[in-house]
């Protein structure tokens, strides 16, 4: 008995000091890979190139939803087209959204707070895609792919091309950063993670992208279908264009001949006006000749709740029928302000996907969808009339960039003392008109080619688009009372409203999160 | 490890000065003490005589020996009992002296179980509450944290309407935010000495109800409640929120019992939402829709809740047979529930069945015990949106349509503005879980031979767990075809298993240098979670043939899996110091570390003191007769959170899915994202200061206790925005804030009346407890932070939400616009008050709304929203009365909460006439009648109502016979017999968050039942 008894205590004695050494508290994550071991599968490269572009295109890592990218925000509303859109558009004579979520009604009316939770979800969408494109490019060092010692030469040519269409990518985010907020910081894959960003001003950051840019042309890969929805050297070259056009505003100094120059290398590039102007827009659009550069929606592969899905469902609604567009239900949402709807002529095909059954011209309340003309540009059928493959969410891809827009940027910039010949920007203008009215019943006279005009135009030509905000503030009519339209300033007939809404405002929580930054003046 | 061998070497040597004694001619003097009345043994008791001392074994014997010889006084001393004292006259033989004590006050020593040991109640330093068995709360309970709701001071249970439904429970108000990533504001449950679901922060695994249902309620012995640091501080990094503690019975040193319980019971809804009727309807739609709208009225009178509502019946059985044979003590149990929901769809089933073995070895040198209960649930689910359907669906449609592809009416057309026929949903939907659950532990005590007092325990515990969950929505549904899912079918089958290792020791013995008893612990524990969570999700189904049965070719499918593991190593010790019952010390220090912590945070340090000081033991308080014990208690402490995600130290590369891929030319390129990580993080650290005052009177009818907290909670983890660029993207999860909770908690009991000498008679027991807590957000961190994160998302819009975190507010606060009122006392639509927001340098006294610098700036927006009130009860009050009469019984709880606010979501979602102008118009709630808004003010303060209530939990009226000698009780029971409340939606009640939406309705619940012994 007793021997048991001192076994026993003996053995409890072990084992309490074997177990007590065992202080061992590394778990690593097991069903996610981590950045020490996500890399040793080759193909993260291309997975993490692609991921920094669907930061366009989707809002998380699980479609249509879930796993968001940037919180604070409902998921569907934080996707960088729809917020980029919205910002772009509902402020302006072109679109107005009937519904009340928190936030939303003052983006109509040229309202907003420092606070507004959409302005703020697409500021931190822009640093989102800095952040991605930054991270891609530390890992991506000659030193670390050499310290890998598993990416080959074919590879390391792949990545060359990747790192270039990152920085593409960061300039774009960084180019709606300062149009949309002027001063903001610039961050790049030199910076630290988790430091605090210093500063940085509205025309160091224009330079910086133009730099970057003119950098990376050389390296981007080749234009054509195998590099659809990638970025290519005209793509570089379009939004070198806007940028140039708009320096004025970002920095005081004009650049209308790089402008001209830009668009021309676009023009002269392999891309043709698509015969039928509606099919830009329909959901076999990565077909048209027309688009440089899209951001690829696709019903079964690239989903989400913003993006072309939320333009296609939300400007569906009233006496319309779903399945024509392609869809499973409308949400009842965009309409026309009455000055879009009437810059419109009577034969201009554009016009053709209107609807005005039910729908009054005027926009007598904001949240009734009958008040406003509806414009389905955005549809989720084929050209042949075929529905896409999803009925929520579609095929329907959105040109950011088409050979329209540089027509267009080439007129401007001529006119404004860019160089070019006044005959050639004429042409551009006729040959959209000629295809906006099916013949040369709009061809415009010499005398009519005026920048007016040519702001008019772009009303029609790239309408929804995303670009109006862009050129009401680069022609000086934004905000102020030289032109005033329904809603602007938040009464219906419209009224003159502060400069300070040429900006939207630094976030209100990113003001205190990161105590260098100023806020915009006015706010 | 080093420190490890510290505290061993420190308790052995302390044992081993015991030998040291004179050589002269002595005598041994042993006995056996036990209690008067009930002629049980006592263990505990501290025996003297001669300068000697010792502390009787659990059998109530002890032995001191070395006494010298002649006149003495043999002095056995608890506390709870009158001190005896007995002369003796110590020869050289071995005396045999045996002691009877007679109670002194009661419950003073009752056995309290406590972390890693018990205690006399008396003894005790820290705020521990102990609810047994006999003072549970009666009738239908599924889930066991409702034993206690009402019961304790300072704890709320938030129950859920749904039978079985999830529970939370706040110990002293929360102490962490809840939000994303961040951590849990639960406390640690610990079953038979094993912590169960540490694992992800979680109670444990289900398929979607109450994961601690799987114990059955009537296994249970008791529930105590560590609401103090001091207390808990000895589970380290896991007690910040509370430890609550069950132990499960076991067999009883007598003949085999068979016991039986059964119940059978019958509910019925008592509130719904207040929507319009039929003719309201009509006339709501023919004055505001259009043309359209109205040509789809129905003639119909549909009550859609009617429909989908139902008398629930339930039934439970309990079997258990208890013995004992020398050395072994058994208890085996069997339970069967079943229980309906009073909205149709809802069971819940259990079986469950408990095995519990006391067995004594080697002269009962060491104690073994094992535990194991296993049990499986089957939970049937309302489909989601039946409940929110039947409030939209228009009462002016009928139910059945025999035209259409399912048999049920819906809407014209097919648009995602028309609500979902909710019966439809209710019979061609399913939702159902399965719950597999098993928990079980080892415990052996050893009472080491060669020193006196010194035990040592080991614990091997297992929580294994595995939990299905299938959900089928045919695609011929309305509202599958109307989103475009055209049929979902999702599954999953999660499984956890954690093991926990503990050993310590302990030392229980008087001093022989200075006065007084010392209770020595010391311990390790380890314990490590694996948990795996795949689930698979088709949409676009092509067939509805199979139903829930089979996988069919669907449109899209998405698998998942995710594997959780989790670690903690923890090193324990604690000291409790006894001078005479009178002066109580405890000290203890736990050392934890957890894989949760980054590298530079792995291991933290929670030490804790209290004291007591039983002042009606001194000499100077002996002329208050009245009073048997007083007891002034002082606690201090700091403890840890821990109950936050996984890994969120490692830079993680998300893996996207194959929706979410880029299009490169014609192919589709699978992503991976970089995500936010800290490895900064470390645990939310709580100290808690505590002073209170025990007490009771010497009549011994009346007990009382008081209780002041105060607690601040620093480095409070929660998902906030960071900066641009100072991560990967605008949310992280970090230690970021600072909160507080002071309250104060009284209990009182009392025997009101005591009925006759020698039983039989009237008798009056009643129970009181008051709970008062304040919390309050201190602090968000400035650098990187934000002054406030919305929370609180509701049903209205989307991503709108309605509640705060703000520094100077209580979490969760309400944030709304100041609603404006017109002369009639209606609210105006849109009309809200300006605050002061813009800052001047001079006071802009003529300005109206002007609060010193601060004028409005003229514009109504997001700016002028404010914190309004917050969901937590400010005082928490519960009553419980028995009374008996000779056989018979009766006993009721009542509830009141005051200052608990309840944001009204079905009425700001649905009480706007703009409903009715959707594609198909939604039904309105009755609130529009007084408003007539004609669009949603979810923002407006109009629908944050003070949800103060009185209630009456339960009542029961039971009545015990003897039938061949065997005691028999039949009772009845009323539970929620009547609410009394002036808020106007479905239940005051609303979770914890008080967001009342489409809430499973509150039932009124008649249960009649019996219990046999045999």
């Amino acid at each position: 008995m007793n021997r048991i008894r001192t076994t026993l205590t003996g053995a409890a004695a072990l084992l309490a000091l074997a177990l007590a050494a065992c202080t061992d508290l590394t778990l690593e994550p097991k069903s996610t890979p981590t950045d020490a071991t996500a890399f040793k599968d080759p193909g993260a490269y291309q997975a993490l190139i692609a991921r920094v572009y669907t930061g366009l295109a989707v809002s998380g890592q699980q479609g249509a939803a879930g796993k968001p990218d940037i919180s604070g925000i409902d998921e569907g509303f934080s996707q960088y087209l729809r917020l980029y859109w919205e910002a772009e558009e509902l402020p302006t004579d072109e679109a107005v959204i009937g519904w009340g979520d928190v936030g939303l009604p003052e983006l109509n009316t040229q309202t907003w707070a420092v606070t507004n939770s959409f302005v703020g979800a697409m500021y931190y969408r822009v640093f989102f895609q800095v952040m991605m494109a930054n991270e891609f490019l530390r890992q991506t060092t000659d030193d670390k792919l050499d310290a890998r010692g598993n990416v080959n030469t074919a590879l390391r040519a792949q990545i060359k091309q990747y790192r270039a269409e990152a920085r593409f990518l960061r300039a774009l985010s960084y180019w709606h950063g300062i149009d949309l907020f002027g001063d903001i910081p610039l961050i790049t894959e030199a910076d630290v993670v988790g430091n605090v960003p210093q500063p940085s001003t509205r025309a160091a950051i224009y330079d910086f992208i133009v730099s970057e840019l003119n950098a990376i042309k050389p390296d981007l890969p080749p234009p054509g279908t195998a590099t659809y929805g990638r970025a290519t050297a005209p793509a570089a070259d379009m939004l070198l264009a806007h940028l140039y056009l708009n320096a004025s505003v970002y920095t005081g100094t004009t650049h209308y001949a790089e402008a001209l120059a830009a668009a021309q290398a676009v023009i002269a590039g392999p891309y043709s006006l698509n015969p039928v102007y509606k099919n830009n827009f329909l959901a076999d659009n990565n077909t048209s000749p027309e688009i440089i550069f899209a951001i690829p929606q696709d019903g079964l592969h690239t989903q989400t709740w913003g993006g072309v899905t939320f333009l296609v469902h939300a400007s569906c609604g009233g006496d319309m029928n779903n399945t024509t567009y392609g869809i499973d239900g409308c949400w009842w949402g965009l309409r026309l302000k009455p000055e879009a709807y009437n810059r419109y002529a009577a034969g201009d095909l554009r016009t053709s996907t209107f609807f005005t059954t039910n729908q009054s011209i005027a926009v007598t309340s904001i949240g009734d969808f009958h008040a406003g003309i509806a414009e389905p540009k955005y549809q989720n059928v084929t050209s042949t009339g075929a529905p896409g493959s999803h009925p929520t969410h579609v095929d329907t891809d959105f040109p950011l960039f088409r050979l329209a827009d540089a027509y267009l940027i080439y007129a401007e910039a001529q006119l404004r003392g860019g160089g070019g010949t006044r005959a050639q920007a004429l042409n551009y203008m006729n040959a959209l008109r000629v295809r906006a009215y099916g013949d040369s019943s709009g061809v415009i006279p010499d005398s009519a080619l005026t920048l007016q005009f040519i702001l008019d135009e772009r009303g029609r030509e790239l309408l929804w688009e995303a670009h109006r905000r862009t050129d009401l503030v680069r022609y000086g009519l934004y905000t102020g009372n030289a032109y005033v339209w329904a809603w602007k300033g938040g009464v219906q007939a419209g009224t003159g409203t502060d400069a300070k809404y040429n900006l939207y405002p630094i976030p209100a929580n990113e003001l205190i999160a990161n105590p260098n930054l100023r806020q915009n003046p006015g706010y | 490890m080093r420190r490890f061998h510290y505290v061993m070497g420190a308790l052995l040597a302390l044992s081993w000065t015991a030998p040291l004694v004179a050589q002269q001619p002595t005598g041994t003097i042993r006995g056996r003490i036990t209690d008067n009345a009930t002629q049980q043994s006592i263990a505990g008791v501290t025996v003297t005589v001669a300068g000697r001392i010792a502390l009787t074994q659990p059998d109530g014997r002890y032995v001191i020996s070395a006494v010298p010889l002649g006149a003495a006084t043999v002095t056995a001393r608890i506390v709870g009992y009158a001190p005896a004292l007995q002369p003796v006259n110590v020869t050289g033989d071995t005396m045999v002296v045996d002691v009877a004590l007679t109670a002194q006050a009661i419950n003073l020593a009752e056995i309290v179980v406590t972390g890693y040991g018990e205690q006399r109640a008396g003894n005790i330093t820290g705020a521990v509450t102990q609810v047994n068995a006999d003072k549970f709360n009666p009738g239908r309970v599924i889930s066991p944290e409702m034993l206690i709701q009402s019961k304790v001071p300072g704890v709320q249970v938030v129950d859920n309407n749904e039978p079985g439904g999830g529970i939370a429970i706040r110990v002293r108000g929360p102490t962490s935010v809840d939000i994303g990533k961040g951590a849990k504001s639960d406390p640690l449950y610990v079953v038979d000495g094993v912590p169960v679901g540490i694992a992800d922060g979680q109670v444990g695994l289900s398929a979607g109800r109450n994961p601690l249902n799987f114990l059955n309620p009537n296994d249970i012995e008791s529930i105590t409640v560590l609401r103090d640091a001091s207390a808990s501080a000895i589970y380290g990094v896991n007690a910040a929120n509370g430890v609550v503690l069950i132990q499960t019975k076991r067999g009883g040193r007598q003949a085999p019992q068979f016991e039986y319980t059964g119940s059978t019971s019958a509910s019925r809804v008592t509130r719904l939402p207040s929507m319009l009727n039929a003719d309201q309807f009509r006339t709501a739609v023919m004055t505001y829709g259009t043309a359209s709208q109205i040509s789809q009225l129905g003639s119909a009178n549909t009550n859609w809740f009617n429909l989908i509502d139902q008398t629930a019946f339930g039934q439970d059985n309990n079997f258990a047979v208890s013995g004992s044979g020398e050395n072994t003590d058994w208890r085996l149990s069997a339970g069967y529930l079943k229980q309906d929901g009073i909205i149709r769809g809802t069971t819940t089933q259990r079986l469950s069945l408990g095995i519990n073995l006391d067995h004594r070895l080697f002269d009962d040198r060491l104690d073994v015990r094992a535990s194991v209960r296993g049990s499986r649930a089957d939970d049937e689910f309302t489909p989601g949106g039946v409940l929110s359907n039947a409030a939209q669906m228009g009462p002016t449609q009928p139910a059945f349509d025999s035209t259409s592809l399912t048999g049920y009416y819906d809407w014209p057309g097919n648009t995602l503005q028309s609500p979902d026929n909710p019966l439809a949903l209710l019979n061609l939907a399913t939702d159902k879980g399965r719950t597999y659950r098993s928990i079980g532990n080892l415990r052996a005590t050893y009472r080491i031979p060669f020193v006196q007092g010194l035990k040592a325990n080991l614990n091997l515990g297992y929580d294994v767990a595995e939990a299905t969950r299938q959900s089928f929505y045919p695609s011929v549904l309305h509202g599958q075809t109307k989103t475009g899912q055209d049929g979902s079918d999702y599954r999953s089958d999660f499984s956890q298993s954690n093991q926990t290792l503990e050993m310590f020791l302990n030392y229980l013995a008087p001093l022989r240098s200075i006065p007084g008893n010392i209770d020595l612990t010391a311990g390790y524990s380890f314990s490590q979670s694996h948990a795996e969570y795949p689930s698979y999700l088709a949409l676009g189904l092509t067939t509805d043939i199979l139903g829930p049965n089979g996988i069919t070719t669907a449109r899209t499918v998405q698998n998942f899996q995710s594997i959780q593991e989790n670690r903690i190593i923890s090193f324990f010790g604690r000291a409790n110091y006894n001078y005479q019952d009178r002066y109580l010390v405890s000290a203890s220090v736990r050392r934890d570390g957890s894989s949760r912590f980054g590298p530079v945070a792995e291991w933290g340090t929670f030490p804790a003191i209290s004291a007591g000081w039983r002042l009606s033991q001194e000499s100077f308080m002996q002329g208050f007769k009245s009073l048997s014990d007083l007891k002034l208690r002082l606690a201090y402490g700091k403890t840890g959170n821990q109950s936050f995600a996984n890994y969120v130290q490692y830079p993680q590369y998300e893996l996207g899915d194959a929706q979410t891929q880029a299009q490169f030319g014609n192919q589709f390129i699978t992503t991976v994202r970089p995500g936010a990580y800290n490895p900064y993080i470390h645990w939310e650290e709580t100290k808690a200061f505590d002073a209170g005052l025990d007490w009771a009177s010497s009549d011994q009818r009346i007990t009382g206790t008081i209780d002041y907290y105060s607690k601040s909670t620093d480095g409070l983890i929660f998902t906030v925005p960071v900066c641009a660029g100072c991560g990967l993207t605008n949310f992280n999860t970090q230690n970021i804030g600072k909160m507080r909770n002071r309250g104060i908690e009284l209990g009182l009991s009392a025997r009101l009346l005591q009925g006759r000498e020698g039983g039989g008679g009237l008798t009056w027991n009643a129970d009181f407890t008051a709970s008062d807590n304040k919390n309050t957000m201190l602090q968000i961190y400035a650098s990187p932070g934000v002054t406030r994160v919305l929370t609180g998302g509701i049903a209205g819009g989307v991503g709108t939400n309605i509640e705060v975190l703000q520094p100077g507010v209580p979490v969760n606060s309400f944030y709304v616009f100041e609603q404006r009122y017109d002369s009639a006392g209606k609210p105006i639509q849109g009309g809200y008050v300006d605050q002061p927001t813009v800052r001047d340098t001079v006071a802009c006294p003529a300005a109206p709304g002007c609060v010193g610098l601060y004028r409005p700036d003229g514009v109504i927006n997001q700016d002028d929203l404010r914190p309004f009130h917050d969901p937590s009860p400010k005082w928490i009050f519960g009553h419980t009365s028995l009374f008996t009469y000779n056989k018979l019984e009766l006993n009721f709880t009542l509830r009141a909460y005051i200052g608990n606010w309840v944001y009204n979501n079905v009425a700001s979602n649905l009480g706007t006439y703009s409903e009715v102008t959707r594609a198909s118009p939604y039904n309105l709630h009755s609130s529009v009648l007084q408003t007539g808004f004609t669009s949603p003010q979810y923002q407006s303060d109009y629908y944050v109502e003070d949800a103060s209530f009185l209630r009456m939990d339960n009542v029961t009226v039971a009545y015990t016979f003897n039938y061949r000698r065997q005691p028999i009780r039949v009772f009845g029971t009323v539970q929620n017999a009547f609410t009394i409340t002036g808020y106007s939606g479905v239940d005051p009640t609303a979770g914890i968050n008080g967001i009342d939406n489409n809430m499973y309705p509150r039932s009124r619940t008649f249960t009649g039942g019996l219990s046999v012994r045999f």
